[in-house]
């Protein structure tokens, strides 16, 4: 098994700066957990809201390695059918049917079952080699030449089963099918698992991977990200979303806006040509923002304020 | 450094983190590429391989600013070794003159006299290692590990200077023998700190436990207030350890019956050669359990702690009814949603509680308000001590409610030899138990669910 991708990490100062050539600002705990899984060959455990990056970061990192994401979209009821490999039986009763002279050929002058059975031994199990294997993520990234980034999406939403089944894959990077053997990962895939919590995740699991929390960014970092992924955006206009979103963070509610959110929510503000926030315009927009509508009831009362806020916060 | 670094898994783990072997292993891999050079990614580089959750991780974070501070003796001392250096500056002038006066000879007095405080930390820290500082556990050790170090560092040479030199006739022997008594002072104030420090890293844990373990096996009546909300999180991670355990969804697959419909329509693309099979699954049912907590003046000093458990036990348990007696049964299933705990309790209390308890007109409240809904899925169960003021017991509820239910349980806060006397019916209601058992403590409590839950579940 060969070890390292052909492009490599050499600091987490060079990951910071790959990433944000990338359009991608991570802070430095990210760029150290990176850095690690990279070079420790560890899976990483991606946790936080939803929304803060956690999928984008995996997609980045394969866009930088310039390495295949293999993507694994985790739900109940997954299994190994649909995550490793499944037998292409449809193929294979096609090509018991197409070859059934050949068969008839094979078998001529053989005489009695037993004889019968031996000249078919003799020719394999043609019907379970790779040609007849429909290969699913797993299966895909082990088999990636030059390695890959795995995505598992969303592990939590997965059943218990499937997570005692990953941790083969994750610990040994190989796995076992029956009729064809252990195969092992050509490269070892850097792999990103997400979570959002929704149960708690064995502890096996946890401990063969590196655990990153990814939250909320901070307001300077949010101006970042801004910046990076809605370069047309105003300085001024800038400050004053990201201090709004800061602040809409603070209530209580049902769905707190995470960094993909501003991040819409900023293209609408530039589409709809806004030079600052106005409370009308906020108000229609924000829609953008809330997901629920008793978090933009909510909203309400504190409008005014939070854009004042913003407004002296940009300079105004 | 490895010795550090095991020292510092000594101190996550008293911080309450499990950290396995295994874990030790990999951190040390992580640490050995990251390098020690910049702080700020080695702090990460801990994070991120040691935690294993949001809140673990802020615990890392914590112990790593802990251990790794290096401000032993440096606020303390800034007067001090302005002093002893200008003090020693005028003492080396006489001293060359008089050779034969008596010097400071060993080495910590030296260091002491220099105001060498990088040197003497690092001493400090080598005779803490060398005296098993890291296995300190409980607030009582604090001077007797102080004073090991003490002598693990050469206090006794010190001692033997100070009184040599104080002896002679020599005005600046004298005067160091002063400087060096300051100093002495002022050393043993920088290793209590930093026993005391070491103490709180490493002794987190065990004094806590020490409390819980008490807390755990005293009798429920016997506790103080003030300790209600240790008591608190030792019921709540009890109700969450047997909630997790036994609350598990058991999916039953591909076993029982063949689902013909389904498996038909999934291979019809395989000409209806059954290729895959479709299994009917059976979900085993949560158990149901409904909870009677009495709460009259003869347990008022339980029924706190009772409630706090079912209220514990409302939070993490899906399928759970709950009431409170003392005459009536009161549903108070709503109250423990709406309020958080200690609010509801003392609303519970304040509203329904004291009185004389009457357990005939419960159980009739019981007939009429819950019986249809006792099925042989249910298990019930009743906290109380049935003293019932010698008034009529009304066992024929009791012995439908036997019959209809998968258990009947009764957790009674007294000894087995009061239920006969005074006006306690137990004897009267124990027949028609499925079990009936003393329980005053948590542990009592814990055990007593940890079966109940296991024979709801089976």
């Amino acid at each position: 098994m060969k070890e390292l991708y052909k492009d490599k990490f050499t600091s987490v100062d060079d990951i910071q700066q790959r990433f944000e050539a990338a359009q991608y600002i991570c802070s430095e705990q990210i760029a150290t957990c990176v850095y690690i899984a990279h070079n420790l060959q560890k899976p990483v455990m991606v946790e936080g809201p939803a929304g803060v990056g956690k999928t984008e970061l995996a997609k980045t990192t394969a866009q930088i390695l310039d390495v295949p994401l293999v993507r694994l979209q985790c739900y109940e009821g997954l299994d190994e059918s649909k995550a490793l490999y499944e037998w292409k039986y449809a193929k294979q009763l096609l090509y018991t049917q197409l070859l059934k002279d050949k068969l008839g050929e094979l078998l001529e002058g053989a005489s009695g079952l037993e004889q019968s059975m031996e000249r078919i031994h003799n020719h394999d199990d043609l019907f379970f080699s790779e040609a007849f294997l429909e290969p699913r993520p797993l299966y895909k990234a082990l088999h990636e030449e030059l390695g890959c980034v795995l995505l598992i999406d969303e592990v939590d939403k997965s059943d218990p089963e499937f997570e005692a089944f990953l941790l083969e894959v994750l610990s040994e990077f190989q796995v076992s099918i029956p009729e064809l053997g252990t195969i092992k990962a050509k490269i070892k895939p850097l792999v990103f698992l997400t979570s959002n919590n929704s149960r708690e995740l064995s502890d096996a699991l946890k401990r063969r991977c590196l655990h990153l929390y990814v939250p909320y960014p901070d307001e300077k970092l949010e101006s970042r990200i801004l910046t990076s992924r809605v370069p047309e955006l105003s300085d001024t206009l800038r400050k004053e979303v990201v201090s709004f979103v800061q602040q809409v963070r603070e209530l209580d509610l049902k769905k707190v806006p995470s960094i993909s959110e501003t991040i819409d929510w900023a293209k609408t503000l530039l589409l709809l040509h806004s030079e600052q926030l106005e409370p009308a315009m906020v108000k229609q927009t924000l829609n953008v923002l809330l997901k629920f509508e008793t978090d933009i009831d909510a909203m309400g009362d504190h409008l005014r304020t939070f854009i004042n806020k913003a407004h002296k916060r940009s300079g105004r | 450094m490895q010795q550090t670094l095991e020292d510092f898994y000594k101190v996550i783990r008293a911080a309450g983190i499990n950290v396995s072997p295994s874990d030790t292993i990999e951190t040390s891999r992580t640490v050995a590429l990251v390098g020690y050079s910049d702080r700020s990614i080695l702090k990460n580089a801990f994070q991120v391989s040691l935690a294993k959750s949001e809140t673990e991780q802020d615990l890392v974070a914590d112990c790593f600013e802990q251990f790794f501070s290096f401000d032993t003796f440096s606020a303390a001392n800034d007067p001090h070794s302005n002093n002893t250096a200008s003090a020693s500056d005028e003492a080396s002038e006489p001293q060359q003159a008089q050779s034969e006066a008596p010097q400071a000879q060993s080495e910590l007095a030296k260091m002491l006299l220099e105001g060498d405080t990088a040197s003497l930390a690092i001493e400090m820290k080598k005779a803490a290692r060398e005296v098993g500082l890291t296995d300190i556990w409980f607030f009582t050790q604090k001077s007797l590990y102080a004073q090991k170090i003490m002598q693990k560092m050469g206090l006794r040479d010190l001692q033997n200077d100070i009184a040599a030199m104080g002896k002679g006739d020599c005005p600046s022997s004298i005067a160091q023998a002063g400087e060096l008594r300051n100093a002495k002072e002022f050393l043993a104030e920088g290793v209590k700190d930093f026993v005391e420090q070491q103490l709180s890293m490493y002794g987190r844990n065990a004094t806590r436990n020490l409390r819980e373990d008490h807390l755990k096996s005293s009798k429920l009546s016997n506790i103080e207030q003030r300790d209600f909300h240790v008591m608190h999180d030792l019921v709540r991670k009890m109700a969450k350890r047997l909630s997790t355990q036994y609350s598990k969804k058991k999916k039953q697959d591909k076993r029982g019956q063949l689902d013909f419909r389904k498996t038909l329509r999934r291979n019809v693309a395989y000409d209806g050669v059954m290729f895959e099979t479709y299994w009917k699954t059976k979900y085993i049912d949560k158990p149901r359990l409904l909870v009677m907590c009495d709460i009259s003046g003869s347990v008022q000093s339980y029924a706190r702690f009772l409630l706090l458990f079912l209220h514990s036990l409302n939070d993490v348990m899906q399928r759970i009814d709950s009431y409170v007696f003392t005459g009536n049964l009161i549903p108070v299933k709503d109250i423990f949603e709406k309020y958080p705990v200690e609010q509801a309790i003392d609303k519970i209390m304040a509203d329904h509680g004291m009185g004389g308890s009457d357990y005939g007109t419960t159980l009739l409240d019981f007939e009429d308000q819950c019986m249809d809904a006792i099925d042989n899925k249910t298990t019930v169960l009743i906290l109380g001590d049935a003293r019932n003021n010698f008034l009529a017991p009304r066992t024929e509820v009791m012995q439908t409610l036997h019959l209809r239910a998968k258990r009947v349980i009764w957790l009674n806060p007294e000894p087995t030899t009061f239920w006969n006397a005074g006006d306690s019916v137990m004897y009267k209601y124990k027949p028609y138990c499925h079990m009936a058992k003393t329980c005053n403590t948590l542990d009592h409590l814990d055990r007593m669910l940890d079966d109940l839950l296991k024979a709801a579940t089976s």
